[in-house]
């Protein structure tokens, strides 16, 4: 299956008029990045994760999660781009133990990914894989609001102009270390609340004010199709 | 452990105090800290007077967190903390007028790192805005007066008492050492030397396998390790000695030791042995030779910040012996001065804190209007020895404020004249021009002839209409502070984060000691025995003066370590040479500065800038 037949298969999103209503300040956000073995969310593996988390504007710096994830499957690129080598691999934890972590903050949270479609794809078919309890999560994708940005001001999106480090260097954002599933994370988080802010976003701004820009959407994971 | 995100440690490790924490302190200081992206509609929110230790990352805010007002702050400042050192529930206020990432640590995490020196230090030196004077406790000047204890690094090789003869040669011959500490429970009680060897026991044909406390040298003589280099030389040259054993004051313990040969070695990397080998020069030739040494000398040997500290006045000190001795050569080749003359040097080189930038700056003094001939000898006399000091190394100045230019070689009556010319008309132009020459000194020839010229300017120079002027013009240079406190660059520098430290700060109080040591009739040339004589009636409070001067000496070390470090003879010092204590020094310095500025104004200039 290539790459887009997944997505478009997976992506159903809508959010539900309760949730639409709700405001950002009811929210607790949870920024998080995959390493994958493959940009081809049919076959890309788990190799790492991390995720922080905070509220509207706020990042809370002792909440910082990061596992590397144990696969058998052949590491691809990453070795390369995220320096984990097949030894820190077969060291790693299992996937579940992070996606039951992850199951367990979803309910009052937006998640936030910098392309949450190949993300949420792979999550998905981890959560389907292990049989886990399906769960809807609210997420917010700071590629889209980039691309949304971005329309706004080109008829033609420059190349490369909506990558994370494009983004946080227009935005005057810290510097990252690219490519370590954390810090990643952690740069998205900072990005989401700088777009937020750009929009004019406050604690009282419903979902409902954000739908227009493509990036807040809902999805349900472990749901078999 | 927690998972710290890199950019989190990389921030920290370049925000200073806590660029010195260990990684355990780090993740104390992290736990329950956040990272908040303040705009204006959520500022309130996450920040009404909740307490704890903030730092920015980015933006910048108007914040009251104390009962002194508001203060504007950007990238690097902390607020916050005076809750804490007061011990009082000030409530925080922040206004966003540019929203960005700022740190809070929590209240917990903050008392903790308090108990340590380092970090209570620095945080109430900051309160206290003397961060500035912390670099300059921090080192003693030269290494002749450093304590031993600093300037001795290895650790004695010492032996017991009951040990052989041989045993103790052996161990002098292994640890390659000329002398031997002899110790009975771990106590000083003899020295045994090569020489007391060759002359006690192969010279008497003692046997080797005697103890060695019959060949040592009974209660020797020590010295306590809080005495400095030159108590130690001092001490060696009086008891004729090579061999000198560093103990501890209290407990007599050998803590090392100091040889003939250690202080032949610091001698030669003291930066001061370069004048006496100038001194020694015969020719131009080698004069030029041992002059083009100087700025590899001091990059190979001034490393420490006493030695900065004095490396202006060595090598003004040097530019005078040069001086002093092309005006030897040029007499010796055409005899001796038609009349009585002083060579007076300027700026720099009168201050005594010349760069390896600084050009020559001079001018001849005459008893009286010359003759044709008399003219001659000195345009003569002043070409030779500009050009010499050109060939040394000092560079020719673009100005042509120098003794070579007619204009520059004036009787004494005309010195004068020209003096009250400057009196009456004050213009920026002409104060840009002759500021220079309010620095003067005499390096050469007949200093009394300086000295009249002096005792007749002084009046004119105290005029009040002059020091406006002088006050005016020094208030039209900025300190780089923008109006949040950042720092502003130079505009067309090569490096984008470069601020001239000469321009926008030594140049400034240099400026500020002239107005107030003219005012009070002082005729010393340097900035610091300027400082250090204006007395508390001049408006200027001996504290201020006291502070001043520091920042002076600060300065002076960032632009000479610039130089050194960087190659260059340029003061354009980039903020990221600078460690991140450094940063919060420098730009407590500049409001210093600027404050000082303030006062000098609103004293001499009825605070018209």
């Amino acid at each position: 299956m290539s790459f887009f037949r997944a997505i478009s298969t997976w992506f159903k999103p809508a959010l539900s008029k309760e949730i639409a209503k709700r405001t950002l300040g009811e929210f607790k956000f949870l920024a998080a990045d995959l390493e994958l073995t493959s940009l081809d969310a049919s076959e890309a593996h788990i190799t790492s994760i991390g995720w922080v988390e905070g509220r509207l504007n706020c990042i809370d710096i002792s909440s910082c999660e990061y596992g590397v994830i144990r696969t058998r499957k052949p590491l691809g690129q990453s070795p390369v781009i995220h320096g984990l080598t097949n030894e820190t691999v077969d060291d790693g934890e299992s996937i579940e133990a992070y996606a039951k972590k992850l199951s367990a903050l979803t309910l009052d949270y937006i998640w936030v990914f910098h392309n949450a479609a190949l993300d949420l794809s792979v999550l998905d078919r981890a959560y389907q894989k292990l049989s886990l309890t399906p769960v809807t999560v609210v997420y917010f994708d700071t590629l889209q609001m980039a691309l949304y940005e971005l329309k706004k001001r080109h008829q033609v999106v420059p190349s490369n102009s909506a990558s994370l480090s494009a983004c946080i260097a227009r935005a005057n954002l810290p510097d990252f270390p690219a490519h370590n599933a954390l810090d990643d994370a952690f740069s998205t988080l900072q990005l989401c609340y700088w777009q937020l802010s750009n929009l004019g976003a406050k604690p009282a701004t419903q979902l409902n004010e954000l739908l227009h820009t493509g990036a807040i959407k809902a999805v349900t994971l472990g749901k078999a199709s | 452990m927690a998972e710290i995100a890199q950019q989190v440690r990389d921030f920290l490790s370049v925000s200073a105090p806590f660029d010195m924490l260990s990684p355990t302190e780090i993740e104390h200081l992290v736990k329950g800290a956040e990272l908040m992206y303040l705009t204006e509609e959520c500022v309130s929110e996450l920040t009404h007077n909740i307490s704890g230790l903030y730092l920015i990352q980015s933006g910048q805010f108007s914040v009251v967190d104390s009962n002194k007002g508001s203060r504007h702050l950007s990238e690097g400042d902390y607020f916050g903390y005076p809750a804490f050192l007061d011990r009082t529930d000030y409530s925080i206020d922040i206004k966003v007028d540019n929203p960005g990432l700022v740190y809070r640590f929590s209240g917990d995490a903050f008392t903790f790192l308090l108990e340590k020196t380092s970090v209570s230090h620095f945080f109430n030196a900051l309160q206290s805005n003397s961060l500035q004077h912390q670099m300059l406790e921090d080192s003693n000047s030269m290494w002749l007066y450093r304590p031993l204890r600093e300037v001795v690094s290895k650790a004695p090789v010492s032996i017991s008492k009951d040990t052989t003869i041989q045993d103790a040669a052996i161990k002098m011959t292994e640890y390659r050492v000329s002398s031997l500490l002899i110790t009975e429970d771990e106590k000083l009680v003899g020295i045994v030397t090569d020489r007391d060897l060759r002359s006690r026991v192969v010279a008497e044909a003692l046997p080797y396998t005697d103890a060695v406390f019959s060949v040592m040298t009974n209660t020797p003589a020590s010295i306590s390790e809080n005495k400095t280099m030159f108590d130690a030389m001092a001490l060696m040259s009086e008891k004729n000695i090579h061999h000198l054993p560093v103990v501890k004051l209290n407990t007599q313990l050998p803590t090392g030791m100091v040889t003939a040969s250690d202080i032949v070695r610091l001698q030669r990397s003291n930066v001061l042995f370069i004048i006496g080998e100038l001194a020694k020069a015969e020719s131009l030739y080698s004069l030029a030779r041992l002059s083009w040494q100087l700025p590899h000398y001091f990059s190979a040997h001034a490393k420490r910040v006493g030695d900065f500290d004095i490396a202006g006045k060595i090598l003004s000190q040097a530019t005078d012996t040069m001086t002093r001795k092309l005006i030897g050569f040029f007499q010796e080749a055409h005899g001796k001065a038609p009349m009585l003359f002083a060579w007076l040097v300027y700026g720099s080189q009168a201050r005594e804190d010349q760069t390896m930038g600084s050009d020559q700056d001079n001018a001849l003094l005459l008893a009286s209007d010359p003759t044709p001939e008399q003219a001659d000898y000195f345009k003569a006399m002043s070409e030779y020895v500009c050009q010499g000091l050109a060939k040394c190394g000092i560079k020719l100045c673009d100005g042509n404020i120098m003794a070579s230019n007619p204009e520059l070689r004036l009787s004494l009556e005309k010195a004068v004249e020209e003096a009250k010319r400057w009196v009456n008309a004050p213009t920026g132009d002409a104060i840009m021009h002759f500021n220079i020459f309010l620095d003067a000194r005499c390096a050469a020839g007949d200093v009394s002839l300086f000295k009249q010229l002096q005792s007749r300017r002084a009046p004119l120079l105290k005029q009040s209409m002059f020091l406006a002027a002088l006050a005016r013009h020094t208030n039209s240079i900025a300190v780089p502070l923008s109006v949040f406190q950042k720092f502003v660059f130079e505009k067309g520098a090569k490096q984008k984060d470069a601020i001239d430290i000469k321009v926008r700060a030594v140049a400034l109080i240099n400026n500020i000691a002239r107005v107030y040591a003219l005012a009070s009739g002082i005729s010393e040339p340097g900035t610091l025995a300027r400082l250090k004589s204006i007395d508390a009636g001049s408006g200027l409070s001996q504290k201020d003066a006291k502070n001043l001067a520091d920042i002076w000496v600060f300065m002076n070390r960032l632009r000479w370590r610039h130089q050194l470090s960087q190659n260059v003879t340029d003061n354009l010092v980039s903020i990221s040479e600078l460690s991140s204590i450094e940063k919060h020094q420098l730009k407590a310095a500049f409001k210093a500065i600027d404050r000082a500025k303030q006062a000098m104004v609103l004293r001499f200039s009825g605070g018209v800038g």
